[in-house]
């Protein structure tokens, strides 16, 4: 091997890494990517909300025994407890005491003293998985005893409409945030040509294809929408992590370590994504750039 | 030579800056295969404007360019561009990139080509150090001298073997020796089969070969060195 063969230097950036006035992009990027990662890290919580509250609430019933007479109450509810216990095998059913079924009223009629001649309905909670009402209502109504059962799906349905709601605020906002990714690139493209345009001269002279020159811009592009991606997104995480052990702030917040690793990984996939997003506004404006200078020749 | 095809056809060019006068009139020549010519006049006569339509710079208001035997105007982008990359070209204002080496500046038209630089390393070290810049490869140009520049440009306009080398007053900033060690490199490309046109004000120069000669003036192109 000759001397200069045994000195190959290390091919040069075509494009100067560093750029003047490059500081306050940075800054933008890292934001966007902030925001990307919280909208992110907002629908997932949102959408572990729903799950929750879907599940906790499917889980439960309650069951009102409706009397006649306040003597009653302890028949008729042992009676329907009864019923149940086979119907609902496994599951937990607990019968209210009196004062707490009287308790729940005072909302509607205030604090005053109920007669004890009224008769409140007796109540047995029930907690288990794959509640069977249709069943219990059959096994209820043989019993000879009226009922209600309350699946709390007037609740259920209103809390789900809310978490759903949250998930496409938090979606929204993300397909917003990358949207406005792909024009701040746009504009940090042109922008970009328009400072290098010496480069692009001397390489459109020596006879470089416009996927040779957009291919600069589009590592260019890449590189700093990852390094952008990487700060930003772990902040949001960082930021995430920090509510997350202030307290209970709704349940949007990680309670478990698999949660956390499991938005990590979204967040990863999110810094890819908002990196090609950077790279591909990069390489169309590139070429359409180039497309439009050569028509202007 | 003159049987040989040509590789550059201009008829009846002409062109106008915007709405501007003609700054090149019914300009008609011919540049064949392996041919050495030499294109002179004084200032503003149209020299350079001449050369950008020979490198695909520009396009003529009217007439007909044909580069390597294909009509200009019909050509794709890729078809313009790898004629690009078979014309050298050296400019009166160098156009070097100021953020790399001389060296990388040299190895741009066989990074675009797509050459390994381990392919290309040992030829290219040989080049700058046959045009007296083995000692400043890893210079960048803003530190470079008018001179040194000038045959930086050089270096690049002829590393990838052109078929067809264009030279805007390639000699005007570097010394008579050096000059003369330049001139012979155009003539040694020129024997090994590219076709070079030297734009210039220099007449030792084109004295120094017997070489064809282009006289521009009012932006019309006549044959020899006076009318």
């Amino acid at each position: 091997m000759s001397p200069a063969m045994a000195q190959i230097p290390q091919e040069a950036a075509l494009l100067p890494r560093r750029v003047r006035n490059a500081r306050a992009l940075w800054l933008v990027l890292i934001i966007m990517a902030l925001l990307a990662g919280c909208a992110l890290l907002l629908a997932r919580g949102s959408m572990r909300l729903s799950g929750d509250w879907q599940s906790q609430l499917s889980d439960t019933l309650t069951v009102q025994v409706l009397l006649d007479e306040t003597s009653e109450w302890e028949q008729k509810t042992r009676l329907a407890r009864d019923t149940l216990v086979p119907i609902f095998d496994g599951a937990d059913i607990a019968i209210k005491s009196q004062a707490d079924a009287r308790a729940l009223l005072k909302p509607w009629l205030g604090n005053a003293a109920l007669p004890d001649s009224l008769p409140v309905p007796g109540l047995i909670d029930v907690t288990g998985q794959n509640l069977n009402i249709e069943k219990a209502k059959i096994a209820l109504d043989g019993a000879g005893l009226a009922t209600n059962i309350d699946d709390n799906s007037r609740y259920a349905d209103q809390l789900i409409t809310t978490a759903r709601r949250l998930v496409s605020i938090g979606i929204g906002t993300l397909a917003l945030i990358l949207l406005a990714g792909l024009s701040v690139n746009i504009f940090a493209t042109r922008a970009g040509m328009t400072a290098q345009k010496e480069i692009i001269r001397v390489l459109v002279q020596v006879g470089a294809s416009d996927q040779f020159i957009a291919k600069l811009f589009v590592g260019q592009a890449f590189r700093r929408g990852a390094i952008g991606a990487a700060i930003g997104l772990g902040l949001s995480a960082i930021l995430w992590l920090a509510l997350s052990l202030m307290g209970d702030w709704g349940g949007l917040g990680w309670t478990e370590v698999s949660e956390g690793a499991a938005d990590f990984i979204w967040l990863i996939v999110l810094g890819i994504l908002f990196a090609a997003i950077c790279a591909a506004a990069a390489g169309l404006t590139a070429t359409r750039q180039l497309a439009y200078e050569r028509k202007r020749l | 030579m003159s049987s040989l095809p040509d590789l550059v056809n201009f008829e009846r060019v002409a062109l106008r800056y915007g709405r501007g006068p003609e700054v090149l009139t019914d300009a008609t020549l011919d540049l064949p295969q392996g041919s050495f010519t030499f294109l002179t006049g004084p200032s503003g006569a149209g020299k350079s404007t001449l050369l950008k339509l020979c490198y695909l710079s520009l396009i003529p208001s009217r007439g007909l360019i044909r580069m390597f035997g294909k009509d200009s105007a019909l050509l794709s982008n890729p078809e313009r561009q790898a004629i690009k990359r078979r014309v050298g070209v050296v400019l009166q204002d160098f156009h070097l990139v100021d953020h790399l080496s001389v060296y990388e500046n040299v190895a741009l038209p066989l990074r675009v080509s797509g050459q390994s630089r381990a392919n290309y390393n040992q030829d290219l070290v040989e080049l700058l150090q046959w045009v007296g810049l083995g000692h400043r490869m890893q210079a960048f140009p803003p530190t470079l001298s008018g001179g040194e520049k000038q045959r930086c440009a050089i270096a690049r306009a002829v590393i990838a073997k052109p078929d067809l080398l264009i030279a805007d007053e390639p000699t005007g900033n570097v010394d008579p020796v050096i000059g003369r060690r330049l001139l012979r490199l155009f003539a040694e490309m020129n024997r090994m089969g590219t076709t070079i046109l030297i734009a210039t004000h220099d007449t030792h120069l084109i004295d120094e070969l017997d070489a064809r000669v282009l006289r521009i003036e009012d932006g019309r192109v006549f044959t020899g060195k006076s009318a």
